[in-house]
């Protein structure tokens, strides 16, 4: 494994029933860069996505994160890898019966021994790096669709985690809120945060991602940066891009 | 003849399809308890969890079953007052009465509302975490659905299920002697005193062993169901009838096997 190799895949499969959605992946994420996933619907990308935090298991080969093979961990094993890699999921997923305040504290509960006003401090300063300061006693349902990504997002940076999994974080999100999602996952990168992206929204991911991998017949079609994708003479790739092939 | 050959052929692969989703759902819920048994005694313990859900499946139990209980007392008074009315046989009522609620009725009616209105709550609640990605993120999180969603509730209801099902025994007859004066001219003292003379401790302790067992079959049923909801809130929908059809079939039929064991058990008289 390279030495600025964070999370590895190697040779995976996945087979749900008697479909193969990865026929052979191998994909190496790369120590402070943003990583983005695309492909048509079924392609595999939020499924690999999973994989990077053990949401979901390979059929067969493996996933490493700093050096660890995490595809063999039990649930157990895998609370020390959830702990420094988090995941935002893409309607937030947020606990409904939970206030903002309690579900930013949640993880904090669990895995610090930070008191009550600590806690509370950690909750007020992260909800104000993603704009939603004041919003601690609301309940999810009381947000809009992009408050509630912002809240999920705010949950996954409280713990200060090396690496971010977004799902299709800007999907069906206004301007605005896209904008404040973009601006926090380029902050996370100046702070040095590893972050892969699932999205089909690519106008807007361009401007921040650095290297984009292309899913296409459960493998990877295409990997390169921003300029080598957008270049490619390959008319798949071009395809899916400007919207006329799936 | 197409369309007969056709229709026997969705039967049959009905049949098929129940089968195998029969034997899927007695996998899946003994790996379950198995997990839950196994997480039981491992740090950390959410007690504040357990408390939340004993308050919330049982205080707000308590009126579906005692007014099943009260309702049920009162019929059966009623039924077999007037029945054995006929042939003399009035003054037995008490305990009829205290004999079919103790052992019979007071579990199982209490069980069968529990299944209905616990059941059906566990599994929609669990099964809505489940299709919005909340059961994903506790585990995203670091930690354990097992431990957050399915301990506290199964617990609960194995301590639940025998502490309503007393006090449905107790209200049930109570009821039954309310009716019996009324109706029947029974006097309550009497009706006490027959009632409470002809039940053994084993009549008690029999119907309440039943409910640990079926508390078991209610909770762990509608978290199995809940947390393998598939597809959005139709999902969510048929996993709350499945766990609440199945907890109910399983409730009437451990109900003989758990009988005819604790009956071999202890009173062997009653084998011959």
């Amino acid at each position: 494994m390279a030495e600025d190799t964070l999370i590895e895949a190697r040779n995976i499969y996945k087979i749900f029933g008697d479909k193969a959605v990865h026929d052979g992946i191998d994909l190496n994420v790369k120590r402070g860069e943003i990583l983005t996933l695309m492909g048509g619907s079924g392609s595999g990308k939020s499924v690999l996505l999973r994989m990077f935090i053990g949401l979901e298991k390979p059929t067969r080969g493996k996933i490493f994160y700093n050096g660890q093979c995490i595809s063999d961990m039990t649930e157990e094993q895998l609370v020390s890898v959830r702990k420094k890699v988090a995941y935002v999921f893409q309607y937030g997923a947020l606990f409904d019966s939970f206030t903002v305040f309690e579900n930013l504290a949640y993880p904090l509960r669990e895995h610090t021994t930070l008191s009550e006003s600590e806690i509370s401090d950690k909750v007020a300063e992260t909800l104000q790096k993603v704009g939603l300061d004041g919003t601690q006693e609301s309940l999810p349902s009381d947000l809009s669709g992009g408050m509630q990504r912002r809240v999920g997002v705010a949950r996954s940076i409280i713990m200060n985690p090396e690496v971010i999994l977004y799902d299709e974080p800007t999907t069906g999100l206004d301007p605005y809120n896209t904008k404040q999602i973009l601006k926090i996952i380029t902050q996370l990168k100046e702070q040095g945060v590893t972050s892969v992206l699932v999205t089909h929204d690519m106008a807007s991911i361009f401007s921040v991602t650095d290297r984009v991998a292309f899913l296409r017949g459960g493998k990877i079609r295409s990997l390169g940066n921003v300029n080598e994708i957008q270049s490619s003479n390959d008319p798949v790739l071009q395809g899916f891009i400007s919207g006329e092939m799936m | 003849m197409e369309r007969a050959k056709a229709f026997i052929s969705l039967t049959r692969h009905r049949w098929v399809g129940a089968v195998v989703d029969f034997f899927e759902f007695i996998g899946g819920a003994m790996s379950l308890i198995y997990q839950t048994v196994r997480s039981l005694f491992k740090p950390p313990f959410y007690f504040g969890l357990f408390i939340e859900q004993l308050f919330s499946l049982g205080v707000k139990s308590l009126s579906l079953t005692t007014i099943t209980a009260i309702s049920t007392g009162m019929v059966m008074s009623l039924q077999f007052g007037i029945g054995l009315e006929r042939f003399g046989g009035k003054l037995y009522v008490p305990k009829i009465v205290g004999l079919s609620i103790m052992r019979e009725l007071g579990p199982v009616l209490t069980c069968l509302m529990l299944a209905g209105r616990v059941g059906a709550g566990i599994a929609a609640e669990i099964g809505s975490m489940n299709v919005t990605q909340q059961i994903d993120a506790i585990r995203a999180l670091g930690t354990d659905p097992i431990k957050k969603v399915v301990i506290p509730r199964v617990l609960a209801m194995i301590i639940l299920a025998p502490l309503l099902t007393a006090l449905a025994d107790i209200t049930g007859i109570l009821g039954g002697m309310v009716l019996s004066w009324g109706e029947l001219n029974i006097h309550p003292e009497f009706y006490f005193h027959e009632a409470i003379s002809s039940l053994t401790t084993s009549d008690f302790s029999v119907g309440i062993a039943k409910t640990f067992f079926f508390g078991l079959i209610i909770s762990v049923t509608a978290c199995y169901y809940g947390l393998n909801t598939k597809g959005g809130t139709q999902g969510v929908g048929q996993s709350t009838t499945r766990a609440v059809v199945t907890s109910c079939i399983l409730i009437t039929i451990f109900d003989f096997i758990l009988t005819k064991v604790f009956m071999m058990l202890f009173e062997r008289g009653f084998s011959g």
